[in-house]
């Protein structure tokens, strides 16, 4: 089973409503499977040393980040997102050392400063537009993010 | 060789350049704006970066989206393809600042070519021939009077300052340049804010016969052959061909040298095109060059047998050429796909392609980005695919291109295929005997 099939079965599967999918070819067996926060993991006997190219980032990600992929639709259509306006580097706070600007659970209003996201070494604050609490904070510290990509759910209030 | 490379364009350009990149083992990441999600070199690339809205000052031009997509992907190189960034010299700049490699030249060298009037004093210093004219801009129309009458009517007013047609005058005789220099110094204030005009040889129907170059990384030049791109529609090239149907093997000979000597006088490294005027005596007149890969790149390297885009690569990473100039073999001919109405003035047709059957065969080669059901924008330009024939003479070129276009099939949106099929039937393009006055005063 070469390595493009493999990259072709795991984009069918992330992107159909399968949870679970498994092939055997030979000596190899294949198996994909879902888990609810979207995680695709990929499993497979038979061929270790295939293990490190098993590298697969999702074309419309950016792959240094952690697999924390946006949620589907149903979830996120009674929330509001809060998307990042650039391309950079998201900190959830303003230093290594400092508390982050918020945490799931506070409430927010127009104008507060949720979170960082560095462009070439400037810091530009990103700031809520509506008044709600934060359901949930999409991305982890320190992962990259491209334009208009969700970063916060907001519960409108 | 560098680690990762960004490509810094959209459409059929950036998936040859993304091609290249996967043939030479280098990791590619696509930027793309929001209407291009679904894009082909987004899909193809190994990563992916949305920059910014579909409009381009909000994204392909915006140089911040552009390098935070660099650091972030950890990119070390970027190919600005051609348009967008491909000759801005402060995107040059800012690259090297950044400690990225701009695929491309220096951002001295696209300001030193990018200055008309001062590239033509360069090229004139080392004795490449250019239009004759003043030296740069005339105090008054006086001294145009005096310009005219040295370098012979008919001349040309053009904006020091300007392009694309505005604050520009052709003038037949003495008797109409007052009017005439009135006329275009009012246009070129208002267009450009500059009113200064500088005064040209007016060279009629003259043929576009350009020459591709390498400045290799020792600072040496190589030329590989010209491409008489005459058949333009409003300045804009429609169709390209390798090698040129009019030029004799001496003139052809003498461009090639004139062009190193040019690309040589500027220490010029990488891809580059010198533009030549050609008139009906066969004498050239360089009017611009190109510092960057151009649409029309295929056609040379069909008869020259190289890859243009590894070879920019190569040198931008410091390397050498790898491939120096052969002798050419057959004859390449280029046709721009245009997603526009030909029977309605060439108007643009963006839309869904609901069906799409590309040509095959023998000596076809097919530069595009387009897929069935593929939307095009209507936020970018017209341009959806480049048919390249190839054959072992002109004539079976020809041959070559019209049966090519008769398996060529685009449904959805009007395409400028039937009127290359036209221009395959016309007497004058089989004969090779045309000029950059051919669409206007036969095929309008």
């Amino acid at each position: 089973m070469d390595l493009n099939l493999i990259k072709q079965l795991i984009k069918i599967v992330e992107k159909s409503e399968i949870t679970e999918f498994s092939v055997h070819e030979g000596d190899l067996k294949l198996k994909i499977s879902k888990a609810n926060n979207q995680q695709t993991m990929v499993t497979y006997a038979g061929m270790p040393d295939m293990r490190s190219a098993m590298q697969f980032p999702n074309p419309t990600e950016v792959p240094a980040s952690s697999s924390n992929l946006p949620p589907k639709e149903s979830e996120s259509s009674n929330y509001y997102e809060i998307k990042s306006p650039i391309v950079g580097t998201f900190y959830r706070a303003p230093a290594p050392d400092a508390d982050p600007y918020i945490q799931v659970g506070d409430i927010v209003s127009p104008g507060s400063v949720l979170c960082i996201v560095e462009a070439m070494k400037l810091m530009n604050e990103i700031e809520c537009d509506v008044s709600g609490k934060v359901v949930k904070i999409l991305l982890e510290n320190a992962s990259p993010v491209e334009y208009n990509q969700p970063i916060f759910l907001i519960e409108k209030s | 060789m560098f680690k990762k490379i960004l490509i810094a364009n959209r459409g059929e350009i950036a998936l040859r350049i993304v091609r290249t990149c996967k043939e030479l083992g280098i990791p590619t990441v696509a930027v793309y704006s929001e209407i291009d999600r679904d894009a082909l070199h987004v899909v193809f690339a190994d990563e992916a970066v949305c920059i910014g809205p579909a409009l381009s000052k909000e994204s392909y031009l915006k140089v911040s989206s552009i390098l935070s997509a660099a650091q972030i992907t950890g990119a070390d190189a970027i190919h600005p393809g051609y348009g967008f960034l491909a000759e801005n010299a402060e995107f040059s700049d800012i690259c090297a600042e950044s400690g990225l490699t701009f695929i491309g030249p220096s951002g001295d060298a696209i300001r030193k070519m990018g200055d008309k009037a001062a590239a033509k004093e360069t090229m004139k210093k080392v004795g490449v021939p250019v239009v004759p004219g003043s030296d740069g801009a005339v105090k008054d129309v006086e001294e145009a009077k005096v310009v005219a009458k040295e370098i012979g009517y008919p001349v040309m007013l053009k904006a020091s300052a300007g392009g694309g047609g505005k604050g520009m005058r052709i003038v037949f005789e003495e008797s109409e340049i007052e009017k005439a220099f009135q006329n275009a110094s009012t246009e070129a204030g208002a267009a450009f804010s500059n009113p200064e005009l500088y005064v040209e040889k007016y060279i009629e129907n003259p043929r576009h016969i350009e020459i591709q170059i390498l400045g290799d990384v020792d600072g040496k030049a190589y030329h590989y052959g010209e491409r008489d791109c005459s058949i333009q529609r409003r300045h804009q090239k429609l169709i390209e061909e390798s090698p040129s149907p009019f030029i004799t093997d001496e003139v052809r000979q003498k461009m090639g040298q004139a062009a190193i000597l040019g690309a040589e006088s500027v220490g010029y490294r990488g891809a580059g095109t010198i533009e030549f005027l050609v008139d009906k005596y066969m004498n050239f007149y360089f009017i611009e060059m190109n510092t960057r890969i151009q649409v029309e790149h295929p056609v040379t390297e069909m008869v020259r047998n190289l890859d243009l885009i590894k070879q920019q690569i190569l040198i931008a990473s410091g390397k050498s050429i790898a491939d120096y100039p052969k002798e050419p073999r057959g004859h390449a001919i280029e046709f721009r796909i245009n997603a526009e109405d030909p029977a309605n003035n060439f108007r643009p047709s963006p839309g869904k392609i609901e069906y799409l059957h590309f040509p095959g065969g023998f000596g076809i080669r097919i530069d595009s980005h387009i897929y069935n059901d593929y939307i095009i924008p209507p936020t970018y330009d017209s341009l959806i695919a480049k048919l390249i024939v190839w054959g072992t003479d002109r004539k079976h070129a020809i041959a070559r291109a019209k049966r090519a276009f008769e398996e060529f099939q685009i449904e959805g949106v009007k395409t400028t295929i039937p009127f290359h099929q036209k221009v395959l039937e016309h007497n004058l393009f089989i004969n090779g005997n045309f000029d950059t006055s051919f669409i206007e005063k036969h095929l309008k």
